[in-house]
């Protein structure tokens, strides 16, 4: 009932502002004074100065927009003084046409808004307030009351309120609401263009706009209507599709490049020295935590570089994490080279004491990491696809550190004594290389890129103590299946467990997606045992 | 009793690019012992891989007692059916004791089948034949080198094989000690056994040897009597040396 | 193997637990009689030494790492904790917890028959082989081992655990389950009960110990010691060592799952966290610590490790797992065989770790 009652009201209003001749010739000069006469008219004549008012509002020029702001307010709040030779302004005492000083004549009778003109003078004040009030607050409260009725907006206000608009938050609301308006508009032409207008943006929100207009009354009325609306929805639907594809792949090529980063230097180790450093993880996390220590650093030291601490970072978390691995190395996994299981046990050691000391230290709630500006936001593609700067981020990292760890292992001594030694080792000691200083510095540039992988995911992930647990299986399926010690196996790997993961996680959940990915691997293993990309050759 | 023992018929394995054996087609007989020569890389451990089931070759069969192929069926069947291996690194269990590996050896099954006296005996004759007699209760792990070497032909002797592989049975044993394998080897030939020996040693081969196949790069380059070997120019350019 | 003597550390600690077994059966009700923690405690320190049992049969004597055998235990925790819910619905007719929170009015359909002990007993076997059974064939078969063998298992363990903690399995969730009142149609949590409960542990770990003293003394045993030390060999000698494994692998398996069964009415409650890859590596670490491929020291290392950490669990928790990853560096670095190097006092430097290799027959990775 009441909503029946409303629309049939806001209908009449409608038909008000249709009827309103003024609105048309706005363009040319405002009729101040008449204007005036008609605010302190009659009920017709005052609704007829609302949407005067309005129109000016939107399409008035600057000063008739000044000189009309006051009298919405005024009018709403009853501080119109109408006497003899027109009217008053109470607030400061002006003559409402001249905005010269006079007081009023006689007794000055402020005239009351009926219940169906009240709205109109609330659209209009708001509609002045939204193109004119110089704090953000107020224009967006207008903007609420606008946001009330958008089939009573006049067109073009919003159009303009948005190119003059400063605050990115505030404009896009004026423009989603912009676009209501338009499709809620009265003529059918407008609406078709404005369901174009909306379709060449497809999104969910964009889909469930329109798709609400297949209840519109035109649609069964109007063909073409219908038509617009038809071809809309197909439009935005495929765009959606699309979007939500590349989404899925850009998640997965993300959740695949920490992977990698994660996996790869416990593949280097893996196939040096056949040892699983089950304190991958914690290596991880200690990278993220160096990350947000230099970030606190920054703040102390030079606040001015703050949005710099992920750049500055790198080469802190490398040297920080592969310190921490040729310390590890030296001091405990040199020992147990012959014993692969004895050093499975001794690195989780280790990784238990490193989370507990961290946990103790830095206690166990999640770091508040600044998010600097290359990593804010994001670019929209296409349906709710937005192609997000924090994800492009390690995308481009991760790509950064394979092409150099690349160069490394192939390009440089060390990396060739690396391959010299994960090929055969008893050989390569034999010709000179210094197998046990291979050893080590091969163990520091795999936990250094455990820190790289640290520093890239903290803008993605929660970081925490426990952190490196999350992403240790995931690492070790990946070298499982990539194959032991080689750089292309596990990025292969590191890809197709990642897109696999994402791809199954919408339809059944992250848990199915471990479960799916897990037998997957054994299922591999069944027809590939030594990974991927394994080196064949005479069994010893 | 067919007289051929095994064919290896076209065998290729490749390890990457590498061809390992490259259409290798051999035949040894019952009743003799075979030596087969080659330079590193020549493809001769690699051929016993294939015929003790290790290793599956991409192309080609192994066919024993010209009935089955041997590169179908597991290890441990090829095993069962007769054909034992000495391996090059000395292959014992560090954990058990000499006498056990005998018992092991003696007999395949998870429980012991010989009733228990014939089990004994055949490990007492077994420990003679190979000097372990004294040793019986040790460790293998505790064993010297030679040692070690002696054990592994005493589990491969203990089962009675029909096929008997010796990959480089010799090497890093004393004059003496290598003197006491070629006894050996020769007292172990018998009509219903073939004996395949891979050996660098040329004046052991040329003790225990009724023929040589020389490999090179995973072919067969020569057969014949070692005689004939010595005598052949191109065996003498790519491993004799002159 | 050897034989064994009368004064051999087997015989010795066999006769010590059923010494404590039987002096805790009869001092029961009397005056003398262990206080309701130290009980408990017992009881649940040999369903630990059990666990311990079965994972140094399959690393100990068949050289496989599994940092999954929390997987078995969880399976007859979980089977066991079915079977003590239904038989206490039957008495008490309220629904657990667990399954109001769900919103669920009745058990799910597979919970039918629990409340038979044979029945659930007879589930938990035949799911712990068909798992066990399953995930070793696909694994031995493909001759996957050693350290990828150690890290699939983990895998294994977490993604059940990650399973588990789902609420609508209609296994408790990340809650679990607890509530347990009634056993055998006696009431739980009574002073009997937690002695009978010990005392009935204590048995069946001695009564495992001899089995496995008998197995791996037997001929099968020196089988299995030739597959930890070279595979390859014993299958040219004519050994079907997938078999082997598979069946050694079962075994230790059923004995994790028999250990699960009897932790479970001691703690009155399982949850998914006993499936968590920490509890599976600290198996390994008892084993390791107590010295791996002796049953003794299996045994001892799981009461020794697992008493310190009763101890500290109350008194400092934060300090437990500095104090554990300490242990393990020592035993790792300075007792590669555990407390058997340290019972022998043949103190080794770490330094000599070629010697130790070729000591522990793990030289291929």
């Amino acid at each position: 009932m009441k909503l029946a009652r409303s629309a049939l009201l806001l209908a009449g209003l409608a038909g008000a502002l249709l009827l309103a001749p003024p609105a048309r010739a706005q363009a040319q000069a405002l009729d101040r004074a008449g204007l005036v006469q008609e605010l302190c008219g009659d009920a017709g004549a005052m609704g007829r100065a609302g949407a005067t008012l309005a129109a000016t509002a939107a399409a008035g020029s600057d000063e008739d927009r000044a000189w009309a702001a006051p009298l919405a307010r005024a009018a709403i709040d009853r501080k119109l003084g109408c006497d003899e030779t027109g009217a008053v302004l109470e607030e400061g005492g002006l003559d409402a046409v001249t905005r010269t000083p006079r007081a009023a004549t006689g007794t000055p009778r402020a005239p009351l808004l009926s219940l169906r003109n009240r709205p109109v003078f609330e659209l209009g004040d708001a509609a002045f307030a939204l193109r004119g009030a110089p704090d953000p607050a107020r224009r967006a409260a207008a903007l609420k009351t606008l946001e009330r009725r958008p089939a009573l907006i006049p067109e073009r206000l919003l159009d303009r309120a948005a190119e003059a608009e400063t605050d990115a938050g505030l404009k896009e609301q004026i423009d989603t609401l912009a676009q209501t308006a338009a499709l809620n508009a009265a003529d059918p032409a407008a609406r078709i263009r404005a369901i174009g207008r909306v379709a060449e943006n497809p999104s969910r929100r964009a889909l469930t706009r329109i798709s609400a207009l297949a209840r519109d009354p035109a649609y069964e009325a109007n063909p073409e209507f219908r038509a617009a609306v038809d071809a809309a929805t197909a439009r935005i639907e495929r765009g959606i599709a699309i979007g939500d594809a590349l989404a899925t792949l850009y998640n997965g090529l993300s959740f695949a490049s920490i992977l990698f980063m994660a996996a790869i230097g416990l593949a280097i180790i893996f196939g040096l020295m056949g040892v699983i450093n089950l304190a991958q993880g914690e290596l991880i996390m200690i990278g993220a935590y160096v990350t947000w220590l230099v970030q606190q650093g920054l703040r102390a030291v030079a606040p001015g570089l703050l949005d710099w601490y992920l750049i500055l970072a790198i080469p802190v978390a490398f040297l920080v994490t592969a310190a921490i691995g040729i310390a590890l190395e030296a001091s405990l996994l040199r020992h147990l080279y012959k014993r692969p299981l004895m050093s499975l046990l001794a690195t989780w050691a280790v990784s238990l004491f490193l989370m507990n000391l961290v946990r103790v230290v830095f206690g166990t709630q999640n770091l508040q990491f600044e998010t600097p500006f290359y990593v804010t936001g994001g670019v929209p593609v296409i349906g709710d696809f937005i192609f997000t700067w924090n994800r492009m981020f390690a995308i481009a990292f991760a790509a950064l550190t394979l092409a150099l760890t690349w160069a490394l292992v192939r390009r440089t001594p060390f990396g060739l004594n690396i391959r010299a030694v994960t090929q055969n080792r008893d050989m390569a000691a034999c010709i000179g290389i210094p197998t046990r200083r291979v050893d080590m510095m091969a163990f520091g540039l795999g936990s250094g890129l455990a820190g790289l992988a640290g520093l890239a995911l903290s803008p993605i992930y929660s970081v925490n103590p426990q952190m490196g647990q999350n992403f240790i299986i995931d690492a070790f399926m990946v070298v499982v299946l990539g194959g032991v010690g080689t750089i292309a196996g596990t990025v292969v790997a590191a890809l197709g467990i990642g897109q696999i993961n994402v791809l199954i996680e919408p339809l059944w959940g992250a848990v199915a997606a471990k479960v799916i990915v897990l037998l997957m691997i054994i299922a591999f293993l069944q027809w590939r045992p030594e990974g991927l990309f394994a080196v064949k050759g005479r069994r010893k | 009793m067919s007289l051929t023992a095994l064919l290896v018929d076209g065998v290729t394995v490749r390890f990457g690019s590498f061809r390992a054996l490259d259409d290798l087609s051999l035949a040894i007989d019952y009743g003799e012992v075979r030596a087969i020569i080659g330079p590193n890389g020549a493809g001769k451990t690699t051929l016993l891989d294939v015929i003790s089931g290790i290793t599956r070759p991409k192309q080609g069969r192994v066919l024993f007692d010209g009935a089955t192929d041997l590169t179908e069926i597991s290890e441990a069947a090829i095993a069962r059916a007769g054909l034992r291996r000495k391996f090059q690194k000395p292959s014992v269990f560090k954990g058990l004791s000499v006498r056990r590996h005998i018992a092991i050896g003696a007999d395949v099954g998870f429980r012991a089948r010989l009733d228990a006296p014939a089990l004994e005996d055949r490990i007492d004759e077994v420990l003679e034949i190979v000097g372990l007699a004294d040793q019986a209760g040790r460790l293998a792990g505790e064993l010297s080198h030679g040692q070690k070497q002696w054990l592994e032909i005493g589990m491969v002797l203990a089962s009675d094989p029909k096929v008997l592989m010796l990959d480089e049975p010799v090497a890093g044993l004393t004059d003496e000690e290598t003197e006491r394998t070629a006894a050996l080897v020769r007292a172990l030939r018998r009509p219903d056994r073939a004996i395949v020996v891979v050996e660098h040693d040329m004046d052991f081969v040329e003790r225990i040897a009724d023929r040589v196949t020389v490999l090179h790069e995973g072919r067969t380059l020569f057969e014949g009597s070692m005689a004939h070997v010595r005598a052949d120019a191109a065996v003498v350019d790519v491993y004799l040396g002159r | 193997m050897s034989r064994i003597g009368p004064t051999s550390p087997i015989v010795l600690l066999i006769g010590l637990i059923i010494l404590v077994a039987m002096a805790m059966a009869g001092l029961a009700g009397t005056e003398f009689a262990l206080s309701r923690y130290l009980a408990n405690a017992i009881g649940q320190l040999a369903a630990f030494a059990v666990l311990a049992i079965s994972l140094d049969l399959i690393w100990g004597y068949l050289g496989i790492l599994s940092l999954g055998h929390g997987l078995f235990f969880a399976l007859g925790g979980y089977l066991m904790a079915m079977y003590l819910l239904k038989h206490s619905f039957e008495i008490t007719a309220t629904v657990p917890d667990f399954l109001q929170f769900m919103g669920w009015k009745d058990f799910p359909f597979y919970w039918a028959g629990f409340e038979f002990f044979p029945y659930a007993l007879a589930v938990a076997v035949v799911v712990t082989l068909l798992v066990s059974g399953i995930f070793g064939y696909v694994s031995f078969r493909s001759r996957v081992g050693g350290v990828y063998f150690a890290i699939i298992t983990q895998a294994l363990v977490y993604v059940a655990m990650l399973l588990m903690f789902r609420n609508d399995t209609g296994f408790g969730g990340n809650n679990g389950m607890t509530g347990f009142t009634v056993l055998f149609g006696w009431p739980m949590g009574t002073s009997g009960m937690i002695t009978a409960l010990a005392v009935a542990s204590l048995l069946v770990l001695a009564w495992v110990l001899l089995g496995c003293r008998w197995l791996v003394g037997s001929r099968f045993g020196a089988l299995m010691l030739a597959t930890r030390d070279d595979e390859t060999r014993l299958r040219t000698m004519g050994y079907e060592t997938l078999r082997l494994k598979l069946i050694v692998w079962c075994l230790s398996a059923l004995i994790a799952m028999l250990a699960g069964m009897l932790y479970v009415p001691q703690v009155g409650i399982i949850n998914p966290r006993v499936l968590s890859p920490e509890l599976s590596l600290e198996i390994a670490v008892w084993v390791a610590i107590g010295g791996r491929g002796h049953l003794v020291g299996a045994v001892i290392g799981a009461l020794l490790v697992n008493a310190v950490k009763f101890w500290l669990s109350s008194a400092a928790p934060e300090i437990w797992p500095f104090i554990l990853s300490g242990l393990i560096v020592l035993v790792v670095l300075v007792f590669p065989n555990g407390l058997m190097d340290i019972a022998k006092f043949k103190f080794v430097r770490p330094m000599g770790a070629k010697r130790l290799a070729a000591d522990l027959g793990e030289s291929r990775p």
